[in-house]
C-alpha cells in the first residue's frame, strides 16, 4: 500500500464541504484538499444571487456569492481545487480524479463526499410533447442569468411551487422577465403559503391540480398544454419551460462506488456521524437528504468535519451497526444507519423529509418500545427534525431497528 | 480546405455563391435529397467514385429524421425477409460497416442478441426463428435452454423460457457512423447544404432544376432519400407507387448504472409489424428500452407521451425486474420510413434521371452502406452514359472521437480543457473541436450527437448556461439570447 497523498479529500466546495474544510483545519488537520469540478467553488449558492442564504449563521440574508465568500474566509489555509473532478471513489481512501491533464489515482485517509443535489429534469418525469430547446431547471436557469447573462427565453412558465420554484421566479424578475404560468399538481403551493402573494404581486398566475399534457414546439418552445382536475384543457403560450424542484442527490460518483445505498432511495447510507458503510468515506449535505438549506448543510459539515478530525486521531472503535427504517410516508430520513459505540450513551438527531402533508405525532420505536415522540406539522419538500432522540438502548438487540412513524401509535 | 467547406454548408452561406458553383457553371452530377443515414451513405459511395455529388438536408444537421432517433441495433438480419432487398442491403451493410469501422473509429459492441420466449406460444416459434436464420445464411444463430439462458443473463425475470441466440447482432453509435461517411465524401469532393429544404423542382430533359427556399440547384440526377417525406418528393418527379405511413417508435433511456443488468440485447419474439419493445445497453454505456410501434399521420413531430412511457416501463420491468430502480435519463421518439409494403422502396426513372430510396423503415442503419452500393449498380445500370463512375482512389479515412463506453475520452488523457458536461464527461476541448472540425454543429442537436454533451441524467441542469457561452455565436436557434441581460 502506498502512503497516503492527503488526510482528507473532501469532494464538492458547496456549503457542506466548506463546512467540513473549516472543522477540519480549525482541529489542526494540515492535509486537506478540497476538490471541485466546476471552475469557481461554491456549489449551489455560487449561481444564487438573491439574498436567500445565511439566515442562521450571519443572521441575515445574503445572496449566495458573498455567502460563500463569507465562508471561505473561515478556513483560508485550505486548499481548493478547481476544474478536478472525481471520477471514481475506491476501498482504503483511493479515488480516480480527472483535471485538465488527465486522470489520476490519489489516496487520502478519508474521504467526505459533498456532492449536493440538483433538480429532476424533464426526462426524468416523463414528460409528454415534443423535444424543443428552452427546457430547463432552475439551477441551469440561475446559470443562465446570474452567471452568464443570458436568457435562454422571455416568457417561460415554471412546474412546481416548492421554494425553489419561486427562487425561478426571483431569477426571472431581476432579469426583467415575468413567467406565463406556475404549474402545481396539488391544491396548494409546496412551499409556505406567503410565497404565493409573490407571484400574485407579480402577476403571475398559478394553475393549480393540474398536469402537463404536452410540450409543444419544434426549435424552440412554443406552448405547454395542462390538463386541470375538472377535466378543462388550457394551452399555456410561453417559450420556455423551467421544471423546478423534485430535488434529487447527485450521487453518480457514490452509486458507482462500493458503498452501500438505501436500496429505494439510492441515497447512500449514513450513520449519526455522515459515516457511510466504508468507516473511511464520509457523505455529506444534501447528497444525503436533497434538499435542505444552505445553512443547514454548511452547519452539518462543520459537525462532520469534527467527527472525521477524531476518527484521524483516534479511529473507530468497536461498534454495532443498526438501520433506520421508516414508514411509507416519509421520503427520506438522515442518518439511514446508526454505529452504536460499546460504552457510549447515544442520542441522535433524526431528520426527515415526508411524501405529503402531515400534522400529529411522529414516533420513534425501538423494537415495541417507544423512545421518542413529538408532535409535527410537516409539509413536502422540508427538513423535519427529531432532537436527542435516545437509541442506547438499541445495542445489543440483534439487529432490531430503528423506527419512524407518522403515527401516534 | 477545411475553412472553403465550412463556409460554404448550412447558414454561414446565406448569401454567398457556392464556390463549386461559380467556379465552373456545371450541374452537379448528382444531388442527394436528404441527409439521413441513407442520404449520408450514398453520397459517400458517389463522392468516392469520383461524381460530382451535393446533399441537400432540410434540417441544421444531417440525421434530422428517423436517423437521430433508433435502437442503434447492428442487424444480422436473422429474421428479415429472405429473398428481399432489405436482406441483401443488410448484409451487405453490416459486412462493409465491420470492414471500415476501425478505419473510422467508429465503435462497435460485439454484445450479441437473445430473442427471448416469454410464453409456450413463442416458446413455439422459435426453432423457426433458427431456421429462418440459416434459411438467410446467419449461420450462427442457435435455441439456448432456459439454464443457459439464466446463467447468460441472470438479470432477466424468471419467466423467461428460452432463448435464440444471435451472436453477431451489435450495437453501434447511430451518429458518429454517418458524420464519418459525409466527412469521408466531403474529403473526396462532395458538398452539403444544411437549411436547404427542397421545395419543387423541374426537369428540362436533360438537367433538374431543384428549389430550396434561397436558391435553384442543377444537376443530372436526383437521388430521393427524405424519409418520411419520401413520397412527398417522389411527387417532383412522378406518382409514387407507396405511400409512407410514419410508425412512431418511443424510447427511454436510462442512467449508466442500468447497463450493467444485461450483457446481450434482449429482443422480443417478434410481431408481424415490429420487432418489439428491445431492451439493450447503448454504446455510450446507458440503457435503452423501446421502441413502441404506433402509426400516426404526422410526417415530422415524434412526441413522447407519459402514459406510454409509463407502460414501456411496465414492460421493461417484468423482463427486468430490478430496471425500476434507476433513474431514467432521456426519453424520446422516432418515426420509421415505413410504407404499406413490407421490402424497401428503391426504384430508379429511366426517362426523368432520378432514383428514389424509400419505405427504409426499421433496418436502415444496418443496410446504409449496402443500401449506397445498391444504388450506385441501379445507377450504372439505368444512366450508365449520364453518370462515369471512376476507379475507385485510395480515400481519406476520417478518424472520429470515439464516445464509447470505455473508449478512452479527452477527459482521461486530458486535453488541457476541464470538463463542462459533468454527465458524460465531455470537456470543453470536446466542444470546441465539434464546432470546428470538418463538418461542425451548427446546431444543439449536431453538438450533442457529436459529443454527448447535455444528454446525461441532469438534462443539462449543471452545463447548459456553460454550453450556450462556449457556442455564442455559433448555433442556430441560440440556446439563449445573446448580449447583455
Ligand atoms: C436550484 C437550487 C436552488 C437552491 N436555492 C437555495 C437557496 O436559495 N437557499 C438555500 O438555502 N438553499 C438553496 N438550495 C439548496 C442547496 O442545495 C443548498 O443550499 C446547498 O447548496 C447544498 O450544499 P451542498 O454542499 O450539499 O451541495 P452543493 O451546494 O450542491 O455543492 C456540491 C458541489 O460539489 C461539486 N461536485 C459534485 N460532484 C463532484 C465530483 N464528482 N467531483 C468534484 N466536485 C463535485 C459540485 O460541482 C458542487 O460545487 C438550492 C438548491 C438548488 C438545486
Ligand atoms: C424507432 C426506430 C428504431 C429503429 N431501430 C433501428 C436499428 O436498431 N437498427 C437499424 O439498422 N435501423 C433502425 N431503425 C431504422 C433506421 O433509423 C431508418 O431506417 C433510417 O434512419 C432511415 O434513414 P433515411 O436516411 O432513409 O431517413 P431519415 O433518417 O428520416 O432521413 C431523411 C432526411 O431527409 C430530410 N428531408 C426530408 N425532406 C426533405 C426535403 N424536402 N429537403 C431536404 N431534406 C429533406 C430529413 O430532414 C431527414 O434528415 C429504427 C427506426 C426507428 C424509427
Amino acid at each position: 500500500m502506498s502512503s497516503h497523498d492527503y488526510d482528507v479529500a473532501i469532494i464538492g466546495s458547496g456549503p457542506s464541504g466548506i463546512g467540513a474544510a473549516t472543522a477540519l483545519s480549525e482541529a489542526g488537520i494540515k492535509g486537506i484538499v478540497v476538490f471541485e469540478r466546476e471552475t469557481e467553488i461554491g456549489g449551489i449558492p455560487r449561481h444564487t444571487h438573491h439574498p436567500s442564504f445565511g439566515l442562521l449563521v450571519f443572521k441575515r440574508p445574503i445572496s449566495g456569492p458573498k455567502y460563500i465568500q463569507a465562508l471561505r474566509k473561515r478556513c483560508q489555509s485550505v486548499r481548493f481545487e478547481t476544474r478536478t473532478t472525481v471520477t471514481t471513489l475506491r476501498k482504503d481512501g483511493y479515488m480516480e480524479i480527472a483535471t485538465p491533464k488527465g486522470v489520476k489515482t490519489i489516496r487520502a485517509k478519508h474521504i467526505i463526499l459533498a456532492t449536493g443535489a440538483r433538480e429532476t429534469p424533464r426526462h426524468g418525469r416523463l414528460t409528454s410533447g415534443l423535444r424543443p430547446q428552452g427546457i430547463t431547471t432552475t439551477g441551469a436557469l440561475q446559470q443562465f442569468i446570474y452567471g452568464a447573462n443570458m436568457a435562454p427565453f422571455s416568457h417561460p412558465a415554471i412546474v412546481g411551487t416548492e421554494l425553489v420554484s419561486f427562487s425561478a421566479l426571483w431569477t426571472l424578475r431581476s432579469a426583467g422577465i415575468r413567467p406565463a404560468a406556475m404549474i402545481e399538481e396539488s391544491s396548494r403551493i409546496t412551499a409556505y403559503r406567503p410565497a404565493a402573494l409573490f407571484a400574485r404581486l407579480l402577476r403571475v398566475p398559478i394553475y393549480y391540480n393540474s398536469k402537463i399534457t404536452q410540450i409543444d414546439g419544434i426549435e424552440k418552445a412554443r406552448g405547454l398544454e395542462i390538463e386541470i382536475a375538472d377535466g378543462r384543457h388550457e394551452t399555456i403560450s410561453c417559450d420556455g419551460v423551467i421544471f423546478s424542484g423534485k430535488f434529487v442527490g447527485d450521487n453518480n460518483v457514490a452509486r458507482a462506488s462500493h458503498l452501500t445505498l438505501n436500496p429505494t432511495t439510492e441515497l447512500p447510507l449514513v450513520d449519526q456521524n455522515w459515516v457511510s458503510s466504508d468507516p473511511d468515506i464520509s457523505v455529506i449535505g444534501n447528497a444525503v437528504h436533497p434538499a435542505d438549506m444552505g445553512d443547514h448543510c454548511y452547519i452539518e459539515g462543520l459537525s462532520a468535519g469534527k467527527t472525521v478530525a477524531e476518527i484521524l486521531r483516534d479511529g473507530i472503535e468497536d461498534y454495532e451497526v443498526v438501520e433506520i427504517t421508516h414508514d411509507a410516508g416519509i421520503k427520506l430520513a438522515a442518518p439511514s444507519i446508526v454505529r452504536l459505540k460499546r460504552q457510549e450513551e447515544t442520542k441522535i438527531n433524526i431528520s426527515f423529509h415526508v411524501n405529503a402533508p402531515y400534522s400529529g405525532n411522529v414516533t420513534v420505536k425501538l423494537g415495541d418500545e417507544i423512545v421518542h415522540q413529538t408532535s409535527k406539522r410537516c409539509r413536502p419538500a422540508r427538513r423535519i427534525t427529531l432532537k436527542n432522540v435516545p437509541i442506547t438502548e438499541a445495542k445489543g438487540r440483534d439487529k432490531c431497528p430503528i423506527h419512524v412513524s407518522l403515527a401516534d401509535i | 480546405m477545411k475553412r472553403a467547406i465550412g463556409q460554404n454548408c448550412g447558414h454561414s452561406m446565406l448569401d454567398t455563391p457556392t464556390n463549386a458553383q461559380s467556379r465552373s457553371d456545371l450541374p452537379w452530377d448528382v444531388i442527394v435529397i436528404g441527409g439521413g443515414v441513407v442520404g449520408c451513405a450514398i453520397t459517400r459511395r458517389f463522392a468516392l467514385a469520383g461524381v460530382r455529388t451535393l446533399l441537400l438536408e432540410k434540417g441544421s444537421d444531417i440525421l434530422s429524421g428517423a436517423s437521430k432517433a433508433n435502437s442503434a441495433i447492428m442487424h444480422t438480419g436473422f429474421d428479415a425477409p429472405p429473398d428481399s432487398i432489405e436482406l441483401a442491403c443488410m448484409k451487405a451493410g453490416y459486412n462493409e460497416y465491420l470492414d471500415i469501422s476501425g478505419k473510422m473509429n467508429l465503435p462497435t459492441m460485439k454484445c450479441g442478441a437473445l430473442v427471448v420466449a416469454w410464453d409456450e406460444a413463442q416458446l413455439a416459434e422459435l426453432d423457426g426463428i433458427v431456421e429462418k436464420a440459416h434459411q438467410n445464411g446467419i449461420n450462427d444463430v442457435s435455441l439456448i435452454d432456459r439454464q443457459t439462458l439464466r446463467s447468460k443473463e441472470p438479470g432477466l425475470s424468471n419467466g423467461a423460457l428460452a432463448a435464440v441466440e444471435v451472436p453477431r447482432e451489435f450495437v453501434v453509435d447511430p451518429w458518429s457512423a454517418p458524420l464519418a461517411y459525409l466527412t469521408q465524401a466531403v474529403r473526396a469532393g462532395a458538398e452539403y447544404r444544411f437549411n436547404a429544404e427542397v421545395t419543387g423542382g423541374t426537369f428540362d430533359g436533360t438537367n433538374w432544376h431543384l428549389s430550396t427556399d434561397r436558391e435553384v440547384l442543377t444537376c443530372k440526377l436526383v437521388i430521393n432519400c427524405t424519409g418520411t417525406k419520401g413520397d412527398y418528393i417522389e411527387r417532383i418527379c412522378h406518382e409514387p407507387e407507396f405511400e409512407i405511413r410514419p410508425r412512431k417508435g418511443q424510447f427511454l433511456v436510462y442512467d449508466k448504472s442500468a447497463a450493467s443488468l444485461i450483457n446481450a440485447i434482449i429482443l422480443p419474439v417478434p410481431s408481424p409489424t415490429t420487432k418489439g419493445v428491445v431492451l439493450t445497453k447503448t454504446i455510450f454505456g446507458n440503457l435503452l428500452l423501446g421502441p413502441t410501434a404506433e402509426e400516426q399521420p404526422g410526417r415530422e413531430n415524434a412526441r413522447v407521451d407519459h402514459d406510454v412511457l409509463q407502460q414501456l416501463i411496465e414492460t421493461g420491468a417484468r423482463i427486468l425486474p430490478d430496471l425500476p430502480t434507476h433513474e431514467v435519463t432521456a426519453t424520446y421518439a422516432g418515426l420509421r420510413p415505413a410504407t404499406q409494403f413490407k421490402d424497401y422502396q428503391i426504384s430508379a426513372n429511366g426517362d426523368k434521371n432520378w432514383i428514389g430510396v424509400n419505405g427504409i423503415r426499421s433496418t436502415g442503419l444496418t443496410a446504409s452502406l449496402g443500401i449506397a452500393t445498391y444504388v450506385e449498380q441501379l445507377c450504372a445500370e439505368t444512366f450508365g452514359d449520364l453518370i462515369r463512375f471512376e476507379p475507385p482512389k485510395t480515400p481519406f479515412w476520417p478518424k472520429m472521437p470515439s464516445l464509447a463506453q470505455g473508449a478512452e475520452r479527452a477527459y482521461q488523457t486530458g486535453d488541457g480543457t476541464e470538463i463542462v458536461c459533468h454527465c458524460e464527461g465531455v470537456t470543453r476541448g470536446d466542444i470546441e473541436r465539434a464546432l470546428s472540425s470538418e463538418i461542425p454543429a451548427q446546431s444543439l442537436g449536431g453538438l450533442r450527437r457529436r459529443t454527448r454533451v447535455m444528454m446525461g441524467r441532469c438534462n443539462g441542469f449543471y452545463c447548459s448556461a456553460r454550453v450556450a457561452e462556449l457556442t455564442k455565436g455559433k448555433l442556430t436557434p441560440p440556446l439563449a439570447s445573446e448580449g447583455d441581460l
